[in-house]
């Protein structure tokens, strides 16, 4: 199965957010998704919410984040990493030289749910015109004339939301859930599906569905209840590995 | 420029939120579209802001600091008055009746210092809704007696403990909430900011104030050459000053927060000074203060309601174009403004309210005596007695509280306790 896995670079610091990303690739991980970290992530949870703030303390915010996301790039040369984030970052210092800031860092594609595909400042010619993919995200609560026009956008990849909620609560693969996951597709984007993926089970349900499987908070949640020193880290980046072995289903 | 043009104001406002929070807002858009030309909407807001809310406001004439200021006759619109002390009840009330027509049941809302927290509550409790309000720890510990008294009106009020547990923190706590709960919730945004269709609905609620101020100068033959308001997000002054937009004869001022000064974190001015920049935070386009990278950067005030780092989309607009002046004023400036208007006209202005006090004790000089100068008091200072005590009379507010903790330390009746037998 395809997994795609989420980490904040500089969460909890540089060299143990490398590690987290060495963990799941090694796990099975074949996409990673990094965010860079926001003061308010207001479309995540707490637990991303806590560990963002954690790394901008730390000074990790676009610069030093991205220089994060190159070694990664460096280190796992065939692993595409998508930037996940939020408008204010990509706006302020201007889309498109956003945009190269990411693919001078060996990134593939963006991830900015507060761009709207239908006013994205900018976001999908700039990734365009760079050789990266926008990835719009997709949630259940959107109407069908609004999610049948964003899957008929030419998208290559969509990123579906899969509860009406933010990161972080139980995912239950039900009937409309499959349902929203077709319809997500119906233009030929390939779906990257989660939110709230927490165990091998759900991610086997739903691998059968969607192109990726999308675990992002599980990880989060796996450093902040572990111990904020060396020993802490070094059990966290081994649970870590071993969830991911569980999610991926190796 | 008036309505948005789609959720814009010239280049500011727009949806800028993921599509988790989407359906609500269109949702809310359609319903106020609605009700908002519905005369039985209309006239039950009409009595709820005649019998309860209290309007229309006085607009006080304040003979001694005309005299004192030496400029223009000075005109104070007593917003203080509105039931809860402050012009947030017009839009809480507005939209909690919105959310009863749309079938909602529950309803959330953020705050920073309580006013809005406080306006929500009272209104949750006056037309039976269920009312949650999301206020940052830090914020919570500082304006204990909004809490309580949101707590009284049967409100809960949960402290956010993310970020920098502030307002902004508390924003995007009841964005989370909202994503998740929208079937049964309504969110009452507390000024004229954040994603479409907010700045219209917020705008479009507080504008009474300044449909008032028209008719009241009408009727007594007031010729305004100028209205003063503070800006945090923007409610009150954009409230005020609509009906005068197209009135060119008619300048238009917004007070910010001027902090301490004028450097990073020293304050909370985003249409002066240079601590400011454009961007996209919190659902809207407009000027906040954020650093280079777009992070939220501190802001300062000594008025919670001011202490925000953005400014409503349309008050953004309407500053670039020049049609509103904005002004910074300071922390002590402030200060002043609030004991000149208690001791000369017995009017007790809220700490951001005296912003706009202290603005127009400026400019009342550089206006022709036969016109008008209005202050929009937008709130009363009862409030701030926590904030001003230790300013003005230190020593006696050190001995009462100690006196009060070791009162209830005991568990006495004040007619027991130590201090009375002195
Ligand atoms: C009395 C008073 N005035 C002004 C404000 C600032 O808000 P706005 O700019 O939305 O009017 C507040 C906010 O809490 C307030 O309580």
């Amino acid at each position: 199965m395809n997994l795609m896995s989420h980490l904040i670079a500089g969460f909890p610091d540089a060299e143990t957010s490398i590690a987290i990303a060495d963990a799941l690739v090694k796990g099975g991980a074949n996409i990673l998704e990094i965010q860079l970290a926001f003061s308010d992530p207001s479309a995540d949870g707490p637990a991303i919410q806590t560990a963002s703030t954690i790394a901008l303390e730390k000074g990790y915010s676009t610069k030093q984040g991205l220089a994060i996301v190159k070694q990664i790039h460096e280190r796992h040369p065939e692993t595409p990493i998508y930037i996940m984030t939020y408008g204010s970052l990509a706006f302020t210092p201007g889309v498109e030289n956003f945009v190269k800031m990411c693919k001078d860092a060996g990134v593939s594609a963006c991830i900015i749910p507060d761009l709207p595909f239908d006013g994205d400042e900018g976001l999908t010619e700039a990734c365009k015109k760079h050789g990266l993919e926008n990835i719009p995200v997709a949630a259940p609560s959107m109407t069908k004339e609004r999610l049948e026009t964003m899957a008929s956008k030419g998208f290559k990849y969509i990123y579906a939301a899969l509860r009406a909620g933010t990161t972080g609560s139980e995912t239950t693969i039900d009937q409309a859930t499959l349902d929203f996951i077709d319809t997500v597709g119906k233009g030929g984007a390939k779906v990257l599906g989660g939110f709230g993926i927490r165990n091998g089970e759900q991610s086997r349900v739903l691998s059968k569905h969607v192109y990726a499987v999308v675990a992002g908070s599980v990880f989060v949640n796996i450093v902040l209840s572990n111990a904020d020193d060396a020993e802490g880290r070094k059990k966290a980046i081994a649970e870590i590995e071993a969830k991911a072995k569980e999610i991926a289903g190796n | 420029m008036i309505n948005s043009n789609n959720g814009f104001f010239d280049k500011f406002g727009g949806k800028y939120v993921a599509e988790i929070i989407r359906r609500p807002l269109d949702d809310l858009e359609a319903a106020f579209n609605k009700y908002i030309h519905d005369p039985e909407f209309l006239e039950e807001l009409r009595i709820i802001q005649r019998d309860y809310i209290g309007r229309e406001t006085p607009l006080y004439y304040a003979p001694t600091a005309t005299e004192l200021l030496g400029g223009a006759q000075i005109y104070i619109k007593l917003e203080g008055l509105a039931n809860t002390g402050a012009h947030k009840i017009n839009n809480a009330i507005g939209q909690c009746l919105l959310a009863k027509k749309m079938g909602k049941t529950r309803i959330i809302a953020e705050t920073g210092a309580g006013q809005h927290g406080l306006a929500t509550a009272a209104a949750c409790a006056k037309l039976g809704l269920e009312c949650v309000v999301y206020m940052g720890e830090v914020d919570v510990r500082r304006q204990q007696p909004n809490v309580a008294t949101m707590e009284m009106y049967g409100a809960k009020v949960v402290p956010v403990t993310s970020g920098s547990r502030t307002l902004k923190d508390a924003v995007n706590e009841a964005m989370r909430d909202w994503a998740t709960n929208f079937k049964n919730t309504h969110y009452v945004l507390g000024s004229a900011l954040g994603p479409a269709p907010f700045p219209d609905i917020v705008r479009t609620f507080q504008s009474i104030i300044g449909e008032e101020v028209k008719r009241q100068a009408a009727e007594r033959n007031i010729d305004i050459a100028a209205i003063v308001a503070c800006v945090g997000g923007g409610s009150n002054s954009i409230g005020v000053f609509t009906p005068f937009i197209e009135d060119k004869n008619v300048r238009l001022i917004g007070a910010e927060a001027g902090g301490i000064g004028p450097n990073v974190g020293e304050n909370a001015a985003r249409m002066t000074g240079n601590a400011s920049r454009e961007g996209i935070v919190q659902g809207y386009k407009s000027r906040f203060l954020i650093d280079e990278d777009g992070q939220s950067m501190p802001t300062r005030s000594i008025s919670a309601g001011l202490d925000y780092m953005g400014i409503g989309p349309q008050l953004a607009a309407l500053g670039e174009s020049g049609r509103v002046e904005f002004t910074a004023i300071l922390d002590k400036e402030a200060l002043d403004a609030v004991k000149f208007f208690a001791r000369n006209e017995g009017i007790l202005f809220a700490l951001e309210s005296a912003h706009a006090g202290a603005a127009a004790m400026k400019i009342a000089k550089e206006l022709p005596k036969d016109k008008g100068l209005v202050i929009n008091m937008s709130g009363r200072g009862d409030k701030d007695i926590f904030i001003t005590s230790p300013v003005f009379r230190p020593e006696k507010w050190k001995e009462f509280l100690k006196a009060e903790l070791k009162r209830l330390e005991n568990n006495e009746d004040i007619h027991d306790a130590e201090i009375m037998n002195k």
